[in-house]
């Protein structure tokens, strides 16, 4: 495999996707933000959001808090310190197979 | 790529997506107008003079946690909370800045020089910070932008007696002070009438398109 395919093919598949993408972009360049955010900022609706979220969060990129807002619950959502590696890893990738 | 920095953006945008920022600069540069009114129009030694550095921490203060409030209360219930990374950089070079044109403007202002040439390029940095700030991210406001590095080419055609009417108690005595002051003091004027304007219109709008707060968490 030459090395232009072969940096192609290492870009991360759980960033690679595009939904997850516009979370984690979106989440790379603030400290926290809120379910309610996310939802207005990519169009999402819950249900793919959530399942977007369940799988950042599996692969550690993302840490997710249950707190409320007054009476509201609320649900804040931060890059972990290995989502912001994977991140910048992830774009280097891109620059360099584009 | 493009995509992806639009999207790392898109957050820095949010944050006067209300027109919050709009008003809270529109209203502090009218309460600077109003500290800066008594301290020019009123005799050397009085107690006005030590007034103006407790006055600007109140607004400072007032202004801080007004904005907070009213984010609370309309934008994280509608659009979503959002915490910024602290940027030690941006605030250092904000504080740099305000301290160097507080001691510019005390300097000019002791040595009595006439600096009303300097007028135009203060009022093109406004607009600049303001199209860079605030209408990058809604076209109309380029109009404001626009209006706004004219102010000072209009301040410079005011009769220069209205200019050291407004700037000193007794203009007779330090004319070029007194007209600096004047042009000051109209400047925050008319820029913070311009900034509550456009603030006023961008909340009324985001009023108008975003949905009244969901109370089913989240």
């Amino acid at each position: 495999m030459n090395q232009h395919i072969r940096t192609i093919a290492d870009l991360d598949r759980v960033i690679h996707e595009p939904g997850r993408l516009m979370i984690v972009a979106l989440l790379f360049a603030v400290d926290r933000a809120d379910f309610l955010y996310l939802q207005h900022e990519t169009a999402m609706n819950k249900g793919t959001l959530s399942s977007h979220l369940s799988r950042l969060e599996e692969a550690g990129y993302v840490a997710v808090t249950k707190t409320y807002r007054g009476k509201v619950p609320q649900t804040l959502l931060c890059l972990t310190g290995t989502g912001r590696k994977a991140f910048e890893q992830y774009r280097r990738h891109l620059k360099e197979a584009l | 790529m493009d995509e992806i920095g639009n999207l790392l953006d898109r957050p820095r945008l949010y944050c006067n997506i209300d027109g919050l920022g709009e008003l809270a600069g529109g209203a502090m540069c009218l309460g600077f107008a109003l500290i800066l009114w008594p301290m020019t129009h009123t005799p050397a030694g009085s107690v006005w003079e030590r007034i103006p550095f407790f006055a600007f921490v109140v607004l400072m203060v007032l202004i801080h946690y007004g904005t907070k409030a009213a984010k609370t209360r309309i934008t994280y219930p509608r659009t979503g909370f959002v915490e910024y990374r602290k940027q030690w950089n941006t605030s250092a070079i904000a504080a740099v800045s305000g301290a160097l044109a507080a001691v510019g403007l005390s300097v000019v202002s002791r040595r009595h020089w006439d600096v009303s040439m300097l007028a135009p390029l203060a009022g093109l940095a406004f607009a600049a910070a303001y199209g860079y700030y605030f209408a990058r991210a809604v076209r109309w406001k380029w109009a404001i932008a626009g209006a706004m590095a004219l102010t000072p080419f209009v301040i410079a055609f005011f009769p220069t007696d209205v200019l050291t009417a407004l700037g000193s108690d007794s203009p007779a005595a330090h004319p070029a002070r007194a007209r600096l002051s004047g042009s000051i003091l109209v400047s925050l004027m008319v820029y913070g009438t311009m900034l509550l304007v456009s603030g006023g219109i961008s909340l009324w709008l985001y009023l108008r398109r975003t949905p009244a707060p969901a109370q089913d968490g989240q």
